[in-house]
């Protein structure tokens, strides 16, 4: 499995496929700092940004190998396991631009963190590690909008989606569906009372209800698609 | 998976009744085949184009599941794909060293074997190039190194010959000859009958949609090398068991490469008729098809005549015996 995983890394590292979501998350935490008024209050926002940006990165890695290549890993080392270490790399790569996200808040967030009037980046960290609370429930927040990105892209694109068009339409409208729905964790995840919002220093944590509902709908998505793998061995479009 | 493969070492790799088929609603592209992969053989797929020969190797391969069926006790799998379109942001070099990873070749041994199928294939000078910008040959080498990396104890070759230059065209059936002798089994399409002409143990033929054949390669024949026996013996007339066993006999020395030997024999019923056919001697039924059995005996029963045709091998070899 660690040399899947290298490989798949290789592929995403290489293939620059990881350039556009690095781009497109930085500008929307950057435009998430810029108009939250607390730190607890921009960790949300980071983290329902990670919906959109696992789901299109979990896509890149599913439509990177052509399926000549995938075959000769699947001979060497099952369909299935080739296919997780494909589901894998871009959520490991997605949990390092949520971990950049987080500490990027915490860096930027005066507002919440710092008295006005003092800065410096030592004054930010310590005024954070005043407030472990407030880090680690937008970590958790991270957690399961991760999960729910990674599920989103492995349910709408190869092998269950193979056509690229419907593909693509239907992981922007599960990442929408992923982001408004009540039904969805990382909506839960990311939805507080107003009682706790009003106060600047108070942390949002994710109900354990969202945590386990974004494990159980990562583990039914991704096994679809690993069983699916075996199956449909050819995913070119035009087999629908 | 890896203890699946492990278990599976012991005893032979089989394919039991496997089918395949994209979809429900789909035609099954290979359906209730059945065969053994001992170690050591050498086996030749034929049909015609889009007979579904690919399809069968990546079930063979377990690169795709067989939708029925199963397939038991397959050793370690180098696979080589009919296309192997450079897709990837590797150069060749780096490519082939993740494969011997994944192939569970660590560290030294890797490198070690990726140099020495570079060497041999003559593609050591332009392994370094980045994939995108090979040519189909030059990706085909790649391919066929990656697939002989671990060394396999299967061997599945799809039309590996393709694109390559003379020189590797000759290792490469020297390599497969060297697997088999290893112990190796190897499966593999070319169109060229050439291609390790005389030295496969056993052919899968596509004839009809979805059906296999197992087609034994004999031992050589008297005075013709090697090859299949063959041979039409149509025609009503042996009825008998004995009479059946004399035109097989005059099919096999009188013409060296035939196709199929076909044996006409009256019987009462199906059953009948496939006993008959299994107590000739040198043909060993593989697999009967009762719907098909069933078939011609409901259209022979008009002309009182039930018939079964079988395809022989000699020599104690095997063939089977189904209704067409």
């Amino acid at each position: 499995m660690t040399a899947l995983l290298r490989y798949q890394a290789a592929i995403l590292l290489r293939s620059h496929r990881w350039i556009f979501p690095l781009i497109a998350y930085g500008l929307l935490i950057a435009v998430g700092a810029a108009g939250s008024s607390s730190l607890a209050q921009t960790l949300d926002w980071s983290g329902a940004m990670l919906v959109p940006v696992t789901a299109f990165l979990t896509r890149a890695m599913l439509t990177a190998e052509p399926d000549a290549a995938r075959a000769c890993v699947a001979a060497a080392a099952g369909p299935a396991r080739a296919q997780l270490a494909t589901l894998i790399a871009p959520l490991g790569g997605a949990a390092l631009l949520g971990l950049a996200g987080v500490a990027f808040d915490v860096l930027t967030a005066e507002a919440a963190a710092s008295p006005p009037g003092t800065g410096g980046l030592f004054v930010k960290l310590t005024a954070a590690a005043r407030h472990p609370g407030i880090v680690a429930g937008g970590l958790l927040i991270a957690l399961v909008c991760l999960l729910v990105g990674s599920a989103a892209g492995a349910l709408c694109n190869p092998p269950l989606l193979r056509h690229p068009a419907a593909a693509m339409l239907s992981t922007l409208a599960a990442i929408i569906f992923a982001l408004v729905a009540d039904v969805s964790p990382a909506s839960a995840a990311i939805t507080h009372n107003t009682a706790q919002a009003a106060s600047p220093l108070a942390a949002n944590w994710p109900g354990a209800g969202a945590l386990l509902g974004a494990a159980c709908l990562l583990a039914v998505a991704w096994g679809i698609s690993v069983a699916l793998a075996a199956r449909r061995d050819n995913w070119s479009p035009t087999a629908s | 998976m890896r203890a699946q493969a492990r278990v599976g070492m012991s005893v032979d790799m089989r394919l039991d009744a496997v089918g395949k088929r994209y979809g429900v609603r789909r035609p099954w592209v290979v359906r209730g085949f059945s065969a053994e992969l001992p170690p050591g053989r050498l086996i030749r797929v034929t049909g015609r184009n889009g007979s579904g020969k690919s399809t069968l190797l990546r079930v063979v391969a377990g690169v795709s599941r067989p939708s029925a069926g199963k397939v038991t006790g397959r050793p370690h799998c180098g696979y080589v794909p009919e296309r192997f379109p450079g897709g990837l942001p590797f150069s060749g070099r780096e490519y082939l060293r993740h494969l011997a990873r994944v192939h569970g070749l660590r560290g030294g041994a890797g490198a070690r074997a990726v140099e020495e199928w570079l060497e041999r294939l003559g593609a050591a000078g332009y392994a370094d190039q980045p994939l995108r910008s090979m040519s189909k040959g030059m990706c085909q080498k790649m391919a066929i190194a990656q697939a002989l990396l671990p060394s396999p104890g299967l061997l599945v070759l799809d039309e590996a010959w393709t694109g390559l230059d003379s020189a590797a065209r000759g290792m490469l059936e020297a390599a497969v000859t060297e697997r088999v002798a290893a112990g190796g089994t190897t499966v593999f399409v070319d169109h060229d009958p050439a291609r390790l002409a005389g030295l496969e143990d056993e052919r899968w033929d596509f004839g009809s949609p979805g059906r296999v054949t197992v087609l034994s390669g004999a031992a050589p024949l008297a005075g013709s090398g090697a090859g299949f026996v063959a041979g039409s013996v149509a025609g009503s007339g042996e009825a008998s068991g004995a009479g059946s066993r004399a035109g097989c006999g005059a099919a096999a020395t009188a013409a060296a490469r035939l196709e199929r030997v076909t044996i006409r024999l009256e019987a009462a019923d199906a059953a009948e008729a496939v006993e008959r056919v299994r107590a000739i001697d040198g043909v060993r039924v593989l697999s009967v098809d009762v719907a098909d059995v069933a078939d011609a005996a409901d259209a022979a029963d008009a002309a009182g005549v039930a018939g079964a045709e079988g395809v022989a091998g000699a020599g104690g070899s095997r063939g089977e015996a189904a209704g067409s």
